[in-house]
């Protein structure tokens, strides 16, 4: 066996990890706090990484500062849309949200295919070229830090559940909204911050997609389907099985991708093939209980 | 349930009938092609419908609707089995196929069913893309022109699929099954309790839905002569399902068609003036219809148009 292929791989698979880590826990965090599958999560993704193609392309602004900047206009157009559009129907059935959002998912698809056509675009900076040597494997300096800076944004978001007033609040609606309400908690305040804080999460992981890979319409819907991929493998709502699910579904894309003839064509469709793999042995995710 | 015999709509059936088969004779070619096409999306839309009714939402009809437009079209090109009976083998395997998924998938929460179908069709589409060999690839697959290119007869195979659907969702309102639909959407637990089994009539319901729909997309490959996996297993192809009975009015016989009517109108009108992302009125239509018209058009000629005309109505 060829270790350094194999470590190269691991490599690989634990740095796109990072990235699906910080779009996925947006996705769960609302799911968490709200009961809602957002359909345009992804969609906020694509967002993020226009704004970020167009600050670096017209500006010049290098994207890893352009972070900020998506995840700021992502949070502000989240409160718009649960303002406007989900707070109407939140005590709809669960139906009427799915369908919400993904009419929101096929607007902004093809509002963005108008816009800008569907031409693949790429950020090239000064130093996307170059890459890093650690023993056998060698790591892209843009792929490197796109993963640092989703770890990171992963990590301030725990913190924030965890430490912060409001995070707090989060945590206890998703808990039981009746119950926070009683000890009052503000549950309309919680569901705007949450959905914000989800959107501009996934604004920000977007300007780390624009480094990359190519930004185009179709991209939040790429990015958004393996979200919900590792959404089923770790258990709906839930933060570490969202992480380990990350993991899971970045080293099976990598290692299909090395070991599969022509398999970079082949992990495209690795989520679907996964999502029933754990349907039919452990539908409630691979890591602890599913939570209602 | 409609148990009453009415003359004014037995007249208005026969009417419609007799309009529906003469109707070839009136059109010109390029009309005659739209409402065959029409009548292919009415069936889509009815046959989800048919799903929607016990509450599930299937975002992936494309993964069927390709099974069925792929298997007609092999079938014809390794043995040259009869189109229609193509179509028939396309119908029957997507429905198996979708009594497997929905096997998986149905026993869960709604949100478990909605990923997977998303999945399956963009898998299908990868599958597709990465073996060539098998059935064309990203190239696609060519059949020479059903009928021998006769519009007229392809008219009317479309137009009998088209009354089938109506026929089955007209029995599943008529009969016990209706019951058992709604009981399962508007509260599952209760449903159970009342000694019906929610999966096996979930799984039932995806099945005839994805029989009309495999049963569409052989219509459909042999018609259009040509496929191509990116399309007849594109997401386009899912969306127009579910928005065009959710425009229209959902569980009911006459929501799917005539949303499906108005939404292809609108189509051929954008498809002139913008010709990428035409399909951005899907979005806003789903979120218009959401947000402000929950029961479709339907809801919106029984509640706000219909009592103008009757003011009896108005405080039933």
């Amino acid at each position: 066996m060829d270790w350094a292929s194999f470590f190269q791989s691991f490599a690989n698979g634990l740095l796109i990890a990072g990235l699906y880590a910080s779009v996925t826990l947006g996705l769960t965090l609302v799911l968490g706090v709200m009961g809602i599958v957002n359909f345009a999560h992804g969609e906020m993704v694509m967002l993020g990484a226009y704004n970020a193609f167009w600050l670096f392309t017209l500006l010049g602004m290098d994207p890893l500062l352009s972070i900020a900047v998506s995840g700021l206009l992502l949070f502000f157009i989240g409160l718009l849309i649960y303002r406007f559009t989900i707070r109407p129907i939140l005590k709809d059935p669960p139906l009427n949200q799915l369908l919400l959002t993904l009419g929101i998912s096929i607007f902004l698809q093809n509002l963005a295919m108008i816009l800008w056509k569907a031409d693949s675009r790429s950020v090239i900076t000064s130093y996307s070229g170059m890459s890093l040597h650690l023993g056998m494997v060698h790591v892209g300096l843009t792929r490197l830090l796109t993963f640092l800076i989703a770890v990171g944004l992963t990590i301030l978001l725990i913190f924030f559940l965890y430490k912060a007033r409001s995070g707090r609040a989060m945590r206890a609606v998703s808990e039981n909204n009746t119950a926070s309400w009683l000890i009052g908690i503000n549950v309309q305040k919680t569901y705007l911050l949450a959905f914000g804080v989800a959107t501009g999460l996934a604004g920000a992981s977007g300007a780390l997609v624009s480094t990359i890979m190519y930004t185009f319409p179709m991209v939040g819907f790429k990015i958004g389907l393996k979200a919900f991929c590792i959404l089923v493998l770790g258990g709906l709502g839930n933060i570490p099985g969202a992480l380990f699910g990350s993991l899971v579904l970045g080293l099976t894309e990598s290692f299909v991708g090395t070991y599969v003839p022509e398999g970079s064509g082949w992990a495209e469709g690795i989520s679907f093939i996964l999502i029933m793999i754990v349907l039919m042995i452990k539908p409630t995710g691979l890591v602890g209980t599913r939570r209602e | 349930m409609i148990r009453s015999f009415s003359w004014k709509k037995a007249i208005f059936l026969v009417g419609l009938s007799i309009f529906l088969l003469w109707y070839p004779k009136l059109a010109d070619p390029y009309f005659l092609h739209l409402t065959v096409a029409a009548f292919l999306a009415m069936i889509l839309s009815s046959s989800w419908d048919i799903l929607a009714r016990t509450g599930q939402v299937s975002v992936g009809q494309a993964g069927l609707f390709g099974i069925g437009a792929y298997t007609a079209a092999l079938l014809y090109n390794w043995v040259h089995l009869s189109p229609v009976l193509g179509m028939l083998a396309g119908a029957v395997i997507a429905g198996i196929v979708a009594a497997f998924l929905g096997y998986l998938t149905l026993r869960l929460r709604g949100i478990y069913f909605s990923i997977t179908t998303i999945a399956f069709a963009e898998a299908l589409s990868v599958i597709w893309l990465m073996t060539p060999g098998f059935a064309g690839g990203a190239m696609g697959l060519s059949t020479p022109p059903l009928f021998g290119g006769n519009r007229e007869q392809a008219y009317y195979l479309i137009l009998g699929l088209l009354a089938l659907v109506i026929a089955v969702i007209w029995m599943i309102q008529s009969t016990r099954l209706n019951f058992a639909f709604t009981a399962i959407r508007e509260n599952e637990e209760v449903a159970s309790v009342m000694g019906i089994n929610p999966t096996r009539y979930k799984v039932l319901a995806f099945m005839m839905s994805a029989f009309f729909t495999g049963f569409a997309g052989g219509f459909y490959s042999h018609y259009n002569t040509y496929i191509i996996p990116y399309e007849v297993f594109g997401l386009g192809i899912s969306i127009a399902c579910l928005v065009m009975p959710i425009f229209g009015g959902l569980y009911t016989i006459t929501g799917p068609i005539i949303g499906t009517a108005v939404i292809k109108a609108i189509e051929e009108y954008l498809r002139v003036t913008i010709s990428y992302g035409h399909q951005i009125a899907y979005g806003l239509i789903l979120v218009m219809v959401v947000l402000f018209m929950p029961e479709g058009l339907v809801g919106v000629w029984r509640k706000k148009i219909l009592p103008l005309f009757k003011p009896e109505l108005k405080n039933p």
